[in-house]
């Protein structure tokens, strides 16, 4: 009889409790999103069978001695694994777009506003009872605005790693979420005319510009801004072993066996962090709700700076393409080329797009780094 | 608490000003890079255009039926190259 009671209180069933089995269900969802709505599958499946691997009560995951714990502190906590995934992005990106039109610089700059504008909300929110956030967790759920799933993981790993589970979340979840989200926010703040506005076709690019073109945003990062080195220096390693030409079986590796790899490690080590105690809670709802602020923020003041430079300009800028400064490459880019075709169905803005696109990311990076230079130490 | 949310709210404030501030600054001073630099890179090295190879190959096997190898009439052409260029320009 009392090895019967001893095996019935090995099960599962005798040691569940009740946040276990909400997270598992949690895990469970994100496993829907990613195989039956294709929300970014790659990094959604991985994170919610981690949540669900860590859930289980009795296997130990995510203690001393679990598996997932030792993921998460050689990989998210060193924030190794966030920087892989960078340098495999740095070369799989074309700066091309955005070295023929350099202006589109500036759209991906003020689409960061979208992080900075959060920075209040989140400060904001400590008006609620039952949420409590540093300026340091603030900086971290703003950082979901800049729609760059890497460096949002890689700043929460730094300045806020008890919330890093509920900023992955909203973060992907906002990144699939792009083609909804955005749209209505493009059309309601342009006119049909500005949405048909045609640009000038791009000039090409010389291969000794885009060689150059990541050493030189490297050097500007050490002179500027040391503490985005981590980020920028990584994108410019991966960008330079595409562009360079010489090491393309390194420059393969980063872009799909690496990238893979690291991808399943970095969704299971970020699952490991959905445990009941850390995202059952008021907080939560916060983070998913600033996430979205933040989003349509970054998309209205990129779409509203492109308005104003398309004035300034002597070339023609369609508006739609500020939408794209929030990265989410290439799925925002995407977007305003989608809501241009059906303004005007010969407008193919895809590759204009690309330019704020990618400027974006290296903003984000930019953002990332001032956040943690002023608030991380 | 008051006091201390203010104090917060002074914080985030000065963090969004300075943070938009170098973000424009920084890809600012971006855009110079590429409008100078690189845009003078680009004129003094252009790409080069790709010649189709067909051409050459089929002339170094008709001289390597004649007896010549392919690095003399590498080394011939070119100097021919550099004389004639040479000979336009004091032209």
């Amino acid at each position: 009889m009392d090895s019967l009671i001893k095996l019935w209180l090995s099960t599962g069933l005798a040691n569940f409790e009740l946040g276990q089995i909400v997270m598992m269900l949690v895990g469970w969802g994100l496993l829907y999103l990613a195989i039956a709505r294709n929300f970014e599958p790659l990094l959604l499946l991985p994170m919610g069978f981690g949540a669900i691997l860590t859930n289980i009560p009795i296997a130990g995951f995510s203690e001393v001695g679990g598996l997932l714990h030792y993921i998460y502190y050689a990989g998210i906590d060193t924030g190794i694994f966030p920087l892989i995934i960078f340098m495999g992005v740095g070369a799989m990106t074309d700066f091309g777009a955005l070295i023929a039109n350099p202006k589109t610089l500036l759209l991906g700059a003020a689409a960061q506003f979208g992080i900075f504008a959060t920075l209040f909300g989140a400060i904001a929110l400590n008006y609620v009872p039952g949420i409590e956030f540093t300026l340091k967790d603030a900086s971290a759920i703003a950082i979901i605005g800049g729609a760059d799933g890497p460096t949002a993981i890689f700043l929460a790993s730094k300045l806020a790693p008890e919330l890093l589970g509920a900023i992955a979340v909203a973060a992907y979840s906002y990144m699939a979420l792009v083609p909804i989200i955005q749209p209505p926010i493009m059309r309601a703040l342009t006119t049909e005319e500005e949405r048909k506005i045609e640009m000038k076709q791009l000039r090409p690019v010389t291969k000794i510009e885009k060689i150059i073109f990541p050493l030189g945003v490297l050097m500007m990062t050490i002179f500027f801004l040391p503490s985005a080195t981590p980020l920028v220096g990584m994108f410019c390693l991966g960008n330079l072993m595409r562009e360079s030409g010489v090491v393309d079986r390194l420059s393969t590796t980063a872009q799909n066996e690496l990238i893979n790899i690291t991808t399943i490690f970095l969704g299971l080590g970020v699952g490991s962090k959905l445990s009941a105690e850390a995202f059952l809670n008021v907080e939560t709802l916060g983070i998913l709700g600033l996430g979205a602020v933040a989003f349509s923020i970054g998309t209205a003041s990129g779409v509203l700076m492109a308005k104003t430079m398309n004035k300034l300009s002597k070339d023609p800028i369609n508006p739609l393409i500020g939408a794209a400064g929030v990265s989410a490459v290439p799925m925002a880019a995407r977007v305003a080329n989608k809501v241009g075709l059906e303004a005007n169905p010969h407008n193919f803005l895809l590759m204009h797009a690309m330019g704020p696109n990618v400027a974006g990311v290296l903003g984000s990076a930019v953002a990332a780094g001032i956040l943690l230079a002023l608030v991380g130490s | 608490m008051m006091d201390n949310m203010q104090q917060q709210f002074i914080e985030a404030g000065t963090l969004m000003l300075a943070g938009m501030v170098f973000v424009f600054a920084f890809l600012g001073v971006l855009i110079v890079f590429i409008n100078t630099v690189l845009a003078k890179l680009s004129v003094k090295f252009p790409d080069p255009i790709v010649v189709p190879h067909s051409r050459p190959n089929k002339k170094s096997k008709s001289t390597t039926n004649g007896d010549i190898s392919p690095a003399v009439v590498a080394a011939i052409s070119g100097a021919v190259k550099r004389y004639r260029s040479q000979h336009g320009q004091d032209k």
